[in-house]
């Protein structure tokens, strides 16, 4: 039976359009259809100058966890122009990503209890009530709650807000209680058993599979792939920090859970790492931008590529100059399309239920799959 | 075996509403008639009215309170006027039709599913209200029609789904279809294990079988509620009824975000009124069930056996609540698994009870 997931339908996160065609209840064949949100994101940030014009844009791309699309403009920008960033500003990119990490990650888990739950379910909103303390940290960083545009060429936008110690005194609360929270999602999904039920061994991709799709970020090292780019590509403060990279061997939905729930636990010990570092650096040194011409026109034909890792993957930028102020060739290289495609293989044989639930463990941000 | 002697039978509705208009003595048909629906017309619009608080409002309360939130509090004290609200806005929708519907059964199905859980009210000892008792019929074979009436609710779902034209609402149906019957049988399994108990299918002869202390502890008595006769039993019917009613885990038939709303995507307006109140009542229905095999009916502590329809409310409450609670807080299994855990669980658990009660009965009373 060919059946129509979408465009409209409440477990497809946006607007996705599955054609699935279905044997009994289970899935034959699934193939996303996507293109329902594209706004000429490329497009655009061709039409539009480097030095001031494009930032506001990677907001959109990924609007659940903006930061680390800022960072990925910022990376290829930067190491077109060589343009230095001090290291001050590397740490506050550094935290405030991790923050927007903890901010995707958290609305990733409790989407996918939603999937796997029901309409009305507490952890979704224990999921979003947690959220909602990153985005009022983030709101006191960046004046924004959702599209922060919080970096620029060469550094950030604003310092820390004064004054700081209340500032460090709201993060190291949040981070304090935050083991606590966490627990409480442990308690209410994790060690469920009905829930272990549904989502072990469901939705397997193995990792040999993951990577022929191109699979990156917590859906691929819930399969085992030990990649990471902060560590394996390092920018920013990263490789000064002390943080490990988590991986699962379970290939499933329940182990892409798993992962995304203990990042977050790593993204807390990198933020705390940052605010001591922030809380101890001298007065006078605290830059956070350096000296950028005003206008910047790379030379002809330079090709970059630079990716740096979202909250969903390997967020690529790669972009060809043609010696004026704009780029000739914009191009973004999105996890979640990727990782999206990887769906077919996933949901193949396995019941409706579990189609939705492995898209749910998927994590797809149509934004930034559509662009 | 013996059993209490059955209290002095009370006077069922029908009968008082007759007493009340017509005088003693003998009536005719038609008296008899009039006071019967007159009853009926009572009893359904508590039920009714119960389910319009219960609908827009509780469940919402309810829900709000387990996820954190405030919920609706703007319309009227505490949100109490969103039934309002909520009724105006529901029945001022436009009624949309799909086309290709196949139209007697589409129109129906709605009917099908709100009635026969009405219909199971006729036969639950509700209690007395001011020495009212609000029982509409006590025949013998009281417990099997409650069953009967609400299994007719299957029937309703089925054709929604197929009548709807809609794949969604077909896988919908068929789910319900399987889930009904996987479930139905250990549900009435269990039921006939208290059935052996008290030797009586007739609802006020179960109730009556539950008065009797079981033990007294620290000076308060225990009543001899099947559900602390027999809380194995008491557990399986509970988990049972959540599938029969379609609740958390065992929300398989609607699946909001597999099938959308299944049997019912397709429905709007009054018809998808008449499938919420029909939905509602089926919970109450269950709690009904419950209250009367399991807890001892209308009975209870503190209050005069005059009013005792207060404590009937306050255990089908009770019930509510529970598969609310289930609602927010337990995953969903899926359709495979819902089969499985029917088959080989709950269908062998309770025969396994069932045979287990029977030999107890035997050998001991």
């Amino acid at each position: 039976m060919f059946l129509n997931i979408g465009p409209h339908h409440p477990a497809t996160h946006g607007v996705l359009h599955l054609k699935t065609v279905l044997d009994g209840e289970q899935v034959a064949d699934v193939e996303p259809d996507i293109g329902y949100l594209h706004r000429c994101e490329e497009q655009m940030c061709q039409n539009n100058n480097y030095r001031h014009q494009i930032m506001p844009y990677p907001d959109r791309w990924d609007y659940t966890a903006n930061l680390p699309n800022e960072w990925a403009y910022a990376r290829v920008a930067e190491d077109l122009n060589d343009i230095e960033v001090p290291e001050y500003a590397q740490i506050l990119r550094t935290m405030s990503v991790e923050f927007a990490r903890i901010m995707g990650h958290m609305l990733a888990v409790g989407t996918f209890a939603l999937d796997v739950y029901g309409d009305f379910t507490a952890t979704f909103m224990y999921a979003i009530r947690d959220r909602e303390l990153v985005q009022n940290i983030l709101e006191d960083l960046t004046g924004q709650r959702m599209m922060f545009n919080y970096f620029r060429l060469g550094g950030v936008v604003w310092d820390l807000p004064e004054p700081r110690e209340e500032f460090f005194e709201k993060v190291r609360d949040f981070i304090d209680d935050l083991p606590e929270a966490l627990e409480e999602y442990h308690d209410l999904i994790t060690t469920n058993e009905i829930f272990q039920k549904r989502t072990i061994g469901t939705g397997v991709i193995d990792a040999e599979t993951a990577k022929q799709y191109g699979c990156t970020g917590p859906v691929a090292r819930a399969s085992g792939i030990d990649y990471d780019l902060r560590r394996d590509d390092p920018y920013g403060y990263y490789d000064e920090l002390d943080w490990d990279v988590v991986t699962e061997d379970g290939c499933d939905n329940f182990a892409r859970l798993l992962v995304r729930m203990r990042e977050v636990e790593e993204s807390a010990k990198l933020i705390s790492q940052c605010v001591d570092l922030l809380e101890d650096w001298p007065e006078d040194e605290r830059d956070i931008q350096s000296n950028v011409p005003r206008t910047l026109k790379p030379d002809a034909d330079t090709e970059v590529y630079r990716a740096v890792e979202g909250a969903k993957g390997e967020l690529g930028i790669y972009v060809r100059s043609d010696g004026t102020d704009k780029p000739a060739r914009f191009k973004i290289r999105s996890p979640c399309f990727n990782n999206l495609h990887s769906l077919e293989a996933m949901a193949q044989g396995e019941y409706v239920p579990d189609l939705i639930a492995a898209l749910g463990s998927l994590d797809v941000i149509l934004g930034e799959v559509d662009r | 075996m013996s059993l209490a002697p059955l209290q002095a039978d009370p006077v069922l509705l029908p009968e008082t509403i007759a007493r009340a208009l017509f005088g003693g003595g003998d009536l005719a048909i038609w008296q008899e008639a009039l006071a019967a629906f007159l009853g009926a017309f009572v009893v359904g619009n508590i039920m009714l009215a119960m389910t319009g608080v219960a609908g827009p409002w509780a469940k919402r309360k309810i829900t709000a309170a387990f996820t954190d939130r405030i919920a609706v509090n703007r319309v009227g004290p505490a949100g109490l006027l969103i039934i309002v609200a909520d009724a105006v806005r529901l029945l001022g929708k436009e009624l949309i039709i799909p086309e290709g519907a196949d139209r007697p059964a589409y129109d129906l199905a709605p009917l099908v599913v709100a009635s026969s859980a009405l219909l199971g009210f006729a036969v639950i000892p509700m209690g007395q209200i001011f020495g009212v008792n609000l029982m509409l019929a006590d025949p013998e074979i009281g417990l099997a029609f409650v069953f009967a009436a609400a299994s007719i609710a299957t029937l309703g779902l089925a054709m929604a789904g197929y009548a709807s034209n809609n794949k969604y609402s077909l896988m919908g149906g068929l789910r319900a279809i399987a889930q009904n019957i996987a479930y139905e049988i250990p549900l009435i399994l269990t039921a006939a294990s208290v059935v052996l108990f008290t030797d009586t299918l007739q609802m006020s002869g179960i109730v009556a079988a539950q008065q009797e202390p079981l033990f007294t502890v620290a000076g308060i008595t225990i009543p001899s509620w099947f559900a602390f006769v027999n809380p194995f039993a008491f557990v399986l019917f509970v988990v049972a009824n959540l599938a029969e009613v379609g609740r958390n885990p065992f929300d398989v038939p609607e699946a909001p975000t597999e099938i959308i709303a299944g049997y019912q995507t397709e429905y709007s307006s009054v018809y998808f009124v008449l499938f919420y109140l029909g939905e509602f009542l089926h919970i109450f229905l269950g709690g009904a069930i419950i209250a009367t095999v399991f807890l001892g009916g209308p009975a209870g502590p503190f209050l005069p056996e005059s009013l005792n329809f207060v404590w009937f409310v306050i255990k089908i409450w009770a019930v509510f609540l529970f598969t609310q609670w289930a609602r927010s807080a337990v995953p969903r299994v899926r359709i495979d698994q819902l089969i499985e855990i029917g088959w080989k669980g709950m269908l062998v658990m309770s025969l396994a009870n069932l045979v287990l009660t029977a030999v107890i009965v035997g050998v001991m009373l």
